[in-house]
């Protein structure tokens, strides 16, 4: 056997296993692809061939789903928690990343340990404490228990694109006549930009998904799409049309955003993992 | 235009010392060279008059005002950065004009000034480019337009050719001096390059351990070196140093070859410093020492000769048709008007 049919061997069974690979991740998805189209009647069958119908996607909008609701209160609760927190992220991380502060390596570990603790454990104190200042079931108590989950994110990752930052170029800024604040804005921000997209988008996400705090703090008002996939049960089992519709709606997002930074999203996740 | 005057400068890192109680007076229009090999605490002395690095005790003057306090942008010093600091996202335009747009220049004024700026440094066709699609040499012309844009009290320069290939740097270092010479500002620039320092210097600052060795004209500290430090670090190849006494007017190794009449007393441990250039190369027997050659180097515009006497080994350079081989025997001469003496205790120079 030559070399170059080797190669070729090699490169076969690799192709096949990525396809492997890929086929057994996307099942699932094209399940639901083609369920949302389906009827009622369909649905329990794996046809591939079928009359395609929008009627789901009307249905999960009206009584007594209505997940324009949901919607409302997922994009609102994730678009301002990104709001809050990419600015404030971007603070520490430059603090973090610029200055030597006391404690900075003890403060970086204890942002990054509040992540090992698991939801579950936390969360009976977060439905106290929350049912004490009635923020229970509103959008404002899901922002601020988000804001607790993606800052950490958004600081260690944002932190690791300063980081990549020539601090040359800041000096060079500082000598040529800029205040910090100057230096920030006209300097580090511009160069950051593509890790602050993608840790804005990083966060949005995780905050869009969100499901344990979100199922334990709200319960009608401030409901948030994940939690309202779970209505989706009628009297005759689950509803796995409706259902199907309602997940492409919360995935089509997703789909548009990896999209957007398809480009910087490894690179982000690396630079803020690996530094 | 503006001297700057250190007076008892010092930075510490906890123990670590980096500037020691230093004081220097740079004149107005000096270009000052700070020379010294890595950690010798000259780029912290300039980061310091740059405003970058705060220290720990002592004064800094910029002209009339004392700059202690002062944040970077208020000393109104230029500094161009070893790897450049350019900012990446703008253009080269963008760059060079920062200065003046960050210090409120009116907009009609940039871009006159940018472009007589770029002239300056040939870069006017690049003006519309970005620092990534620049050479690495273009690069640094477009860190000096941005010094030379303004006119500021002091530029200050870390290492501006050391990023630059060899060829490269000699181009560059020309323009540099053509530069400095026309714009007459006063200038600090830190090189650990001695032939840059040689080169561009009015006076030069040899530094060791954040100590000044020596603060002279290039001539003075290649021909007039205060101690055996800048003796051995000036000069390329370095300048010899072999142990030995002074007897009867002349100089003996540590293993008794008597190397050359010399003008001082009887000394029992001194250290002889002699240059390769002031070492003359002849047939065996023509010379005054007789030595087989250690090691035969041909560089095309020179040749070196390294021999060994008592436990040192020792350059001489000969003439660029010279011919030798390994262990051939040539005679060596000192040229007696250009040796030098030192104390091995203190390392300081014995004036003769």
């Amino acid at each position: 056997m030559t070399g170059k049919q080797r190669k070729q061997i090699w490169n076969a069974f690799q192709l096949t296993l990525i396809l492997i690979a890929t086929f057994i991740m996307l099942v699932p998805i094209v399940w639901i692809f083609l369920a949302a189209f389906k009827t009622h009647v369909d649905v329990y069958q794996l046809k591939l061939f079928f009359r395609p119908t929008l009627e789901n996607f009307g249905t999960v909008f009206d009584d007594p789903y209505r997940l324009g609701e949901k919607l409302y209160n997922s994009t609102i609760v994730a678009l301002v928690t990104v709001v809050f927190a990419i600015p404030i992220a971007t603070c520490a991380a430059y603090s973090f990343s610029r200055f030597r502060l006391r404690g900075e390596t003890t403060m970086l570990v204890m942002i990054l340990a509040t992540q090992f603790v698991p939801a579950v454990v936390i969360i009976l104190p977060f439905f106290v404490m929350f049912r004490d200042i009635g923020l229970l079931d509103t959008r404002l108590g899901l922002i601020l228990v988000n804001l607790a989950i993606v800052m950490p994110f958004a600081i260690w990752m944002i932190k690791g694109f300063i980081d990549g930052i020539p601090l040359d170029t800041e000096e060079a800024a500082m000598v040529d006549g800029s205040s910090r604040i100057q230096v920030i804005r006209n300097i580090v921000l511009p160069m950051a930009a593509p890790g602050l997209l993608t840790a804005a988008i990083f966060c949005f996400i995780i905050a869009w998904n969100e499901f344990l705090f979100a199922l334990i703090l709200t319960n009608k008002d401030a409901v948030t799409l994940p939690i309202g996939l779970a209505l989706f049960k009628g009297e005759e089992g689950d509803l796995w049309n409706l259902l199907s519709a309602a997940g492409i709606i919360i995935m089509a997002p997703m789909f548009v955003l990896a999209l957007i930074i398809r480009k910087y999203f490894v690179q982000g996740m690396t630079m803020g993992a690996v530094r | 235009m503006a001297e700057v005057i250190l007076k008892n400068l010092t930075k510490r890192w906890g123990d670590f010392v980096g500037v020691d109680n230093q004081s220097l007076d740079i004149h107005d229009k000096e270009f000052l060279v700070l020379l010294g090999p890595s950690g010798c605490g000259k780029t912290t002395t300039m980061r310091m008059i740059a405003g970058l690095e705060e220290p720990t005790s002592g004064e800094i003057w910029i002209g009339e005002r004392k700059v202690n306090d002062d944040l970077p942008k208020d000393r109104d010093v230029a500094m161009v950065f070893q790897n450049y600091g350019l900012y990446p996202h703008m253009t080269i335009f963008d760059n060079i004009a920062y200065p003046l747009k960050v210090r409120g220049t009116p907009k009609a004024d940039i871009r006159p000034r940018v472009e007589r700026a770029a002239e300056q440094v040939e870069l006017t066709q690049f003006l519309g480019r970005k620092p990534k699609a620049l050479s690495g040499g273009q690069r640094q012309r477009v860190a000096l337009a941005r010094a030379i844009v303004r006119t500021p009290k002091v530029f200050l320069m870390d290492e501006p050719l050391s990023n630059l290939d060899a060829k490269l740097r000699v181009t560059m270092r020309a323009e540099l001096k053509h530069l400095s010479r026309e714009l007459k500002v006063t200038t600090v620039y830190v090189t650990h390059d001695q032939i840059e320092a040689m080169t561009l210097a009015d006076r030069v600052a040899v530094m060791k351990h954040g100590v000044i060795q020596q603060l002279g004209t290039p001539d003075e500290i290649y021909n007039d070196p205060a101690n055996l430090f800048v003796a051995g670090f000036i000069g390329s190849p370095a300048m010899n140093l072999v142990r030995g006494s002074v007897k009867d007017g002349h100089f003996i190794t540590v293993d008794g070859v008597r190397l050359s009449t010399i003008a001082s007393e009887d000394r029992n441990e001194v250290i002889l410093g002699v240059r390769a250039d002031d070492i003359n190369v002849h047939e065996a027997g023509a010379g005054d020492i007789d030595t087989p050659i250690y090691a035969f180097e041909n560089t095309g515009e020179a040749s070196f000769l390294t021999v060994v006497w008592g436990d040192q080994r020792v350059i001489a350079r000969g003439d660029r048709h010279l011919r030798k081989e390994q262990d051939d025997v040539v005679g060596l001469t000192l040229n007696p008007d250009h040796l030098y003496l030192f104390d091995p205790a203190t390392e300081r120079r014995i004036h003769l």
